[in-house]
């Protein structure tokens, strides 16, 4: 059997233990990880470990000194780039879906006239942009899982996206209230409603932004659908809020909104 | 300043105490305040809404923490129960492990201000990944609302908990099963865990947390 450990690699052969020393601790800590079938080590790693050190000490020392600079690098890593790396893969969506629209059109026009060799080769163009598509897609969806869990399990993925894409990035997006969140990508029609409203004429105030797109207010008549976008923002409002500050998964708030259109359906 | 008056010594640098008549846990430290809470002269107040352990400690539901234990906790969020259990085990350590980057980072300040705590920043649903840093341990604590936070629980017993070891979980119903009645869920969780470990004790965390379960077991 063999482990790698934080301070190198340990190999044990029937009752013999032997320690490889690692030269360098923040390799071997960043590699410490173990198949899980030789797993559970049958002795503590820091009997083992502790031949390398003065004393006991030394050896929490070293390791506290090591994780608390790994994981202050990591955290930093993963906090910086993935709110705006998902809104940069929305936006690179946006213009595969713009490009395979044009190309799609042109490729019908083209076989209208004439079929050739050319039609065949843009087909199969066309087809791996769709499927570089659908993995941009699978790509946001994996990591709003992972930055905004209650958003994504309240909105799905799409949604989600759109909606930080709107606010500019998680932390924005978190300080906003729910009034705001509301009416995010409907800023043209709300300020024309407003300079309408300045002007003393009459005004169609929007009720709803990216979160139209969200089933429980498209499927519902047109009259309660202000309703429940008011209630729906509210609850984005806490899932990003929970998102942000917290890093606990609240399931329950996608029934509370369920229940919400239900009953506002059944009316 | 407030009466405050010291009642009695629950464990090591714990204590039961009485603010304008209202009984608090405090913690004897060194430290400064972690989470906004307050420090009257070297103790620090634990406060129970915000940690599930104060909680059960106020609830009168004792354990007895050695102050030379190693502890692995899963799910040290921004540090609040841990600044306190690095005031208990003095002469001991602490593996926090945590999955989400943003609290950690808050714990992370807490981590450099206190020698005895090791961060990890890893899911605790996959412990062979911090196999090779963390030791057999003491004592496992774990406060993760997840839906398979049994599982996570009896997986890293398995790896790090010493034999006789102790470990103590906070059991949030709602998370395991939101439709179904907490009691049921908590029958449930209670069973899971005594196919594996010896129960020592079991009790609600109200007022405190709602729908909430601690389970007390030993390896």
């Amino acid at each position: 059997m063999r482990w790698k450990t934080w301070f190198g690699v340990i190999e044990k052969t029937n009752d013999e233990v032997k320690l490889v020393k690692s030269r360098d601790f923040v390799e071997s800590f960043l590699n410490s990880s173990n198949d899980p079938n030789t797993l559970p080590i049958p002795f503590s790693i820091k009997d083992v470990g502790l031949s390398l050190f003065k004393n006991e000490k030394e050896y929490y020392a070293t390791l506290r000194d090591l994780a608390i600079k790994l994981t202050e690098e990591k955290i930093k890593q993963e906090l910086s780039k993935d709110d705006k790396y998902v809104i940069m893969l929305l936006k690179t969506l946006d213009a595969l879906n713009e490009v395979i629209n044009v190309l799609s059109e042109k490729l019908r026009d083209l076989k209208n006239i004439k079929i050739t060799d050319i039609c065949s080769e843009l087909d199969s163009r066309i087809n791996d942009l769709t499927k570089l598509r659908k993995n941009v897609e699978l790509e946001i969806k994996k990591i709003m899982e992972r930055i905004a869990p209650n958003l994504t399990n309240i909105v799905g993925a799409s949604i989600a996206a759109r909606l930080l894409e709107k606010a500019g990035s998680l932390e924005k997006l978190a300080k906003m209230p729910a009034s705001t969140i509301q009416l995010l990508g409907a800023e043209k029609s709300l300020y024309k409603a407003i300079s309408r409203i300045k002007k003393g004429k009459p005004a169609k105030i929007p009720k709803h932004g990216v979160i139209f797109q969200h089933p429980f207010i498209r499927f519902l008549p047109k009259r309660k659908r202000g309703k429940m976008a008011r209630f729906l923002a509210s609850k984005i409002a806490i899932a990003v809020k929970l998102d942000y500050f917290s890093c606990e998964k609240r399931l329950d708030l996608f029934k509370v909104i369920k229940n919400k259109y239900e009953s506002l359906r059944r009316l | 300043m407030d009466k405050f008056k010291i009642i009695r010594k629950i464990m090591h640098n714990v204590y039961l105490a009485k603010i304008d008549n209202t009984s608090i846990i405090v913690t004897k430290s060194k430290y400064s305040s972690h989470y906004g809470e307050r420090k009257i002269l070297e103790y620090r107040e634990w406060v129970a809404s915000r940690s599930k352990l104060a909680a059960m400690l106020l609830n009168g539901h004792y354990i007895n923490i050695n102050p030379s234990w190693r502890i692995l906790y899963l799910g040290a969020a921004s540090g609040t129960t841990v600044s306190h259990l690095s005031d208990i085990v003095e002469h001991g350590y602490i593996y926090a492990i945590e999955i989400s980057p943003k609290p950690f980072l808050k714990f992370l300040s807490l981590a450099k201000e206190r020698p005895n705590i090791i961060p990890i920043l890893e899911d605790a649903s996959k412990p062979w990944k911090y196999s090779g840093i963390v030791e057999k341990v003491d004592f496992v604590y774990q406060d993760i609302a997840q839906k398979n936070q049994i599982e996570i629980f009896l997986e890293n017993v398995k790896l790090f908990l010493k034999r006789g070891g102790q470990g103590l979980i906070m059991v949030k119903a709602r998370s395991i099963d939101s439709t179904e009645e907490p009691q049921k869920v908590f029958r449930q969780v209670i069973k899971e865990l005594e196919s594996k470990l010896n129960i020592l004790k079991h009790g609600d965390l109200e007022p405190y947390h709602k729908d909430h379960i601690f389970v007390h077991v030993q390896n």
